[in-house]
């Protein structure tokens, strides 16, 4: 669906860009509250993926380019555990995030010995030395398993289009998933922007039956694809969706779109990812 | 049950003006049809005047009138700009219905004509907020790529605003673009652009005149908050064959029509095409060969005159937009969008006696989107529109010399199509459905136009309107937090009411003459609105919908008062007009930011509903007649809007709040062959929202540069608190009659469209500078100094 209308979005814009003109313009916009912004992964799968990064909001025309990192903070994931309808956090299980790397990449909070467990729900607690506190909760759902994945070549099989098919079993529960592809080079510590190309979904139209995926946009032959599909929960899922359209905001039928934050305390969300990865290499054995 | 005050004015006035007409002495009624004698088509607005006095009437929008003069009465004239007058001599005229044919002028007057009005209307009629415009003078403005405009043409009047360059969306006295009743031959034009909002659907080889209401909106007309754009279009030569056409820039235009019994029938059909397609094929790189776009309509009109008494009519328009896309990566991935309105109107027009005339008219009406998307192995197809069945009987009455009293209802059934999804992924079916919802819509109303006396003048009325939204439907119960299903529903049966809004609109105008020529006018408009267009852009977009008032969605309403100083100076030559207008709005609807608008089962949890309010002043003057004539309006307005979930609860300006609006529309005939015009328009810069923040995020690292990836989003505070520059342009037609011939005339319309180049905003956007390590914001604007060509021809 969303595809239907980037289609329709990018063949409209280029209506637009044979009759349409640009130029530069100055305009001046009044100084913003600061608000500190929150990005906070864990995943049951990769270490790569479990991580706080702390910053902040800039003014629009601030002439900075950089994360306005924030660094100093106590960073603080609880694993806990769903007993009935409670859910406790115990601080025996509490894991500490510090910014091991601030000097060369501040604002990022780690934890080498976390390590997140599907069905389990966690709790994130920041703690700035100026007193503002952030605090959310999170879950990592089951993860989900790929199926089949193929590929493809068009028109012929060397230096020209892939294209791939994937599924996997969307189960009768309601289910949300991120996706994320990355070709080419395999990361150690990437972060998610690391990826290429971001899918934020659920399964509203397609549920309990096999879900597809394929590609429209294709890879080159020899491209080698890491594929991370991940089911997060329903407020991860609509804090994404609305950053899909935050990130992506822009033009003239634009509206203004504010995302849907899942933490107190900052923008941002804390995102359990049950993760999947897969990679394939495009060519012919 | 408790009446609020101005049901209770209605009321009285009513029952007062139907008592006092009794005491008048006895009269005869002179009633008939003006038409051209030339074509046969009627005139709609011909002034019909007892010669001995001052009183007359004007025809109807069928041509049709009806006057009641005294029985001593021995000559009637008729007249009707741009045509010569004719006396009619009672004694000798036997009475049973007039065929008054009116023989056009030479064409150099005829064609300085601005419009079809009674040259004193603007003083003598109640009616206030109101321009007409005929399709003559359309033709003649200044245009973009070589395309008369219907809905361009009317922002050039005072108080309508436009949506922009890109767009036919127009906005009036602070109304949003789904608030404006946009009509052709009585059928609801959902939605009336092509080319992505570039042009209008409206061929303008077959439209008569256009009239706008603004304000005062009499009884006979409701259904939206803001106003009624009425398309009239031509019924057909029933005197002669006759083709015309048009040859633009991008579209070309062909009309046919004649008589199908001389005298008695006539048929119109007149078709429009692009070519952008054709045109562009040339430049299109092979890769993206199979890629198109075009749009064409087509309008047919038959008109039967069956009698004395009866004329019939059938009219009909289709229109599509069709974009086909096939991916230049991959050959086997290919996609399909279309849209467009279909209609078909059947009209009886019936006199019953000379002073009771009715139309009685059933019209179809169809709006549809379609999509076909096909990729190899799979593919799949979503489906969404709007049909409507529509019965409505107007009945005018000429009760009296002072009275004209119309009533009538008008029932419309509403079937909405929210989406059909259908197709397949590899084995993987999809077949999903939105609910279709049903409405009834219904209105009773009744108008009087009181002569009160020599000085006072009234048009008042009562409308009744009444909306049911109907089963079957299921209505599923959402989480609003999550935006899922509960698992809760509730099943409505086939006829159940699910929503039922009855709502009265009491309409008053008045009209106390001053003297000859000056008077002042006020009006009172309560209307309400059923009907809303799902959009998240200030432009009417394809994939936009149309949903109902339904338990959560209110009706939209609206008040408007109005007061105004009209005055018409050197014999009516010149008019002018001063009007204040205050119009508070309740139960607005925006969406949420970002919110889901396509194929989204809990559309109404996206809305939220909150007060508008719109106040202005509004300055015209017009020169109606003469080698020179135009017009030039000003209006001072203020448009807000009131959410509780935006801007912190506070009022903000309304996207289209324009402080400052200035329209010039200036014509000269420089000679029996060229004719002028010229068009300067300024407005203040729309309102907008910027970001005042940004922030990193989804953040990364190259694990190959080391450097950080992120993505900059945007954080917004006040709504629409920035304001564009300025939009102001001029542009300048000449229209060349090349050859004038019993039997040809072609002629050629040249324009330059924003002359002195004037870089107007269309939107702004920004753009991380790494070089500069800054932000810079650029605007982008659509169409700088643009002639274009048109010919047009009729043989």
């Amino acid at each position: 669906m969303t595809r239907q209308i980037i289609n329709i979005g990018v063949l409209w814009l280029l209506l637009i860009s044979l009759v349409s003109c640009e130029k530069k313009i100055k305009i001046n916009v009044p100084m913003s509250k600061e608000e500190l912004v929150v990005e906070a992964s864990i995943n049951q799968l990769s270490i790569n993926f479990n991580y706080v990064i702390l910053s902040k909001t800039l003014d629009y025309f601030n002439p900075s380019l950089n994360l306005a990192a924030v660094s100093g903070a106590e960073v603080y994931i609880t694993e806990g555990d769903i007993i009935g309808v409670d859910t406790i956090f115990d601080i025996v299980n509490r894991f500490q995030f510090i910014d091991y790397v601030d000097t060369i990449f501040p604002g990022i909070y780690l934890s080498p010995d976390f390590r997140g467990t599907a069905n389990k729900p966690y709790k994130l607690e920041v703690f700035l030395k100026d007193g503002r506190s952030i605090t959310g909760t999170t879950f990592i759902p089951k993860p989900k398993t790929i199926d089949s994945l193929n590929f493809w070549f068009e028109p012929t099989e060397k230096d020209t289009n892939v294209f791939f098919y994937m599924n996997w079993m969307d189960g009768p529960e309601q289910d949300n998933y991120r996706l994320t592809l990355r070709n080419g080079f395999i990361p150690i510590l990437t972060g998610w922007g690391y990826g290429s190309r971001f899918y934020t979904f659920d399964d509203s139209q397609i549920n309990n039956q096999p879900r597809p995926f394929f590609n429209f946009s294709p890879y080159k032959y020899n491209d080698t694809l890491h594929i991370y599909l991940a089911t997060i929960g329903r407020k991860e899922f609509l804090f994404w969706d609305s950053f899909r359209s935050a990130a992506g905001n822009g033009g003239p039928f634009a509206t203004p779109v504010s995302v849907k934050s899942n933490v107190t305390g900052a923008i941002g969300s804390f995102t359990g990812y049950g993760l999947t990865q897969r990679s394939v290499i495009f060519r012919k054995e | 049950m408790h009446l609020k005050p101005q049901y209770i004015i209605v009321i009285l006035l009513f029952i007062y003006g139907g008592l006092t007409h009794e005491i008048y002495g006895q009269n005869i009624s002179i009633y008939g049809y003006v038409q051209d004698s030339i074509n046969g088509e009627t005139l709609i607005g011909a002034t019909v005047k007892n010669k001995e006095s001052t009183v007359g009437t004007v025809t109807n929008n069928y041509g049709y009138f009806s006057l009641s003069v005294p029985s001593n009465t021995l000559q009637i004239i008729c007249s009707y700009v741009g045509y010569q007058s004719k006396t009619i001599d009672i004694k000798k005229s036997k009475l049973k219905g007039l065929q008054i044919a009116l023989v056009p002028q030479n064409r150099e007057v005829k064609e300085v004509v601005i419009n079809s009005e009674r040259l004193d209307k603007n003083v003598r009629s109640t009616e206030m907020s109101r321009i007409e415009m005929s399709g003559e003078k359309l033709k003649s403005l200044p245009v973009i790529f070589g395309e008369p405009d219907v809905l361009k043409a009317i922002t050039l009047m005072p108080g309508i605003k436009s949506g922009g360059e890109a767009s036919t969306g127009f906005y009036v006295r602070g109304g949003g673009p789904d608030q404006n009743l946009i009509l052709m031959d009585e059928a609801v034009v959902y939605n009336p652009s092509h080319l992505f909002g570039f042009l209008s659907v409206f061929n303008s080889d077959a439209v008569k005149g256009i009239e706008v209401i603004k304000g005062g909106m009499p009884a006979n007309y409701g259904g939206r908050l803001s106003s009624i754009l009425n398309v009239s279009m031509r019924e057909g030569n029933n005197q002669n064959f006759k083709y015309s056409g048009g040859i633009g820039l991008i579209s070309s235009r062909l009309t046919a029509e004649g008589p199908i019994e001389k005298g008695k029938s006539s048929f119109l059909i007149s078709g429009r095409r692009t070519y952008i397609d054709v045109l562009a094929k040339p430049f299109i790189p092979e890769d993206l060969s199979g890629n198109s776009y075009y749009f064409y309509d087509l309008n047919l009109k038959l008109n039967f005159i069956l009698g004395q008494k009866d004329r019939l009519f059938v009219s009909g328009y289709f229109g599509r937009d069709i974009l086909d896309f096939k991916s230049p990566t991959n050959r086997a991935v290919n996609f399909n969008l279309g849209w467009g309105n279909s209609t078909a109107t059947l009209r009886w027009n019936h006199v019953f006696n000379p002073k009771l005339f009715s139309n009685t008219s059933v019209v179809f009406n169809r709006y549809e989107l379609f999509n076909d998307f096909k990729f190899g192995s799979g593919g799949f197809s979503v489906r969404s529109g709007l049909v409507d069945w529509n019965l409505k009987s107007d009945f005018t009455w000429f009760a009296h010399e002072k009275h004209m009293v119309k009533y009538g209802f008008n029932y419309t059934f509403h079937t909405f199509t929210p989406g059909i999804l259908s197709g397949n992924v590899g084995r993987t079916s999809i077949n999903e459905e939105i609910n279709k919802q049903f409405a009834h819509e219904y209105a009773l109303y009744f108008l009087d136009e009181w002569n009160v006396n020599q000085r006072w003048s009234l048009n008042y009325g009562l409308r009744a309107v009444a909306f049911q939204l109907v089963g079957p439907y299921t209505q599923q119960n959402f989480d609003n937090n999550t935006g899922l299903p509960d698992g809760g529903s509730k099943q409505y049966t086939a006829g159940q009411t699910i929503a039922f809004y009855p709502r009265l609109e009491p309409r008053f105008n008045a009209n106390y003459l001053i003297n000859e020529v000056s008077s002042i006018k006020a009006s009172y408009t309560q209307t309400y609105q059923f009907l809303h267009l799902a959009t998240t852009s200030g432009a009417q977009f394809p994939l936009d919908l149309w949903v109902p008032s339904s338990r959560l969605i209110k009706p939209q309403m609206a008040r408007q008062y109005a007061i105004g100083y009209f005055r018409n100076l050197k014999q009516n030559t010149y008019e002018t007009s001063a009007e204040i207008y205050y119009k508070p709005m309740r139960n607005q609807i925006e969406f949420k930011p970002g919110a889901n608008l396509f194929f989204n089962q809990n559309l109404e949890n996206e809305m939220i509903f909150g007060e508008g309010l719109s106040y202005g002043l509004e300055l015209f003057l017009r020169k109606k007649e003469g080698k020179f004539n135009g017009w030039v309006g000003y209006t001072w307005s203020r448009t807000t809007r009131q959410f509780d979930e935006l801007n912190n609860g506070k009022a903000y300006f309304y996207r289209y709040d324009r402080t400052h609006d200035f329209s010039l529309l200036l014509s000269y005939q420089i000679s029996k062959k060229w004719a002028s015009n010229f068009v300067f328009v300024y407005g203040t810069g729309n309102a907008t929202t910027l970001p005042d923040s940004r922030y990193a995020y989804r953040f990364g690292i190259d694990p190959q540069t080391g450097e950080p990836l992120f993505v900059f989003v945007d954080r917004y505070s006040d709504v629409n608190s920035y304001r564009m520059p300025a939009y102001h342009r001029a542009d300048v037609s000449f229209t060349y009659l090349s050859k004038q011939t019993k039997k040809f005339e072609s002629s050629w319309n040249f324009s330059i469209y924003n002359i002195y180049n004037r870089a107007n905003p269309y939107f702004i956007y920004f753009l991380p500078d790494v070089q500069t390590q800054t932000v810079k914001a650029y605007m982008v604007y659509l169409f700088p100094i643009l002639p274009s060509v048109q010919w047009n021809f009729k043989f």
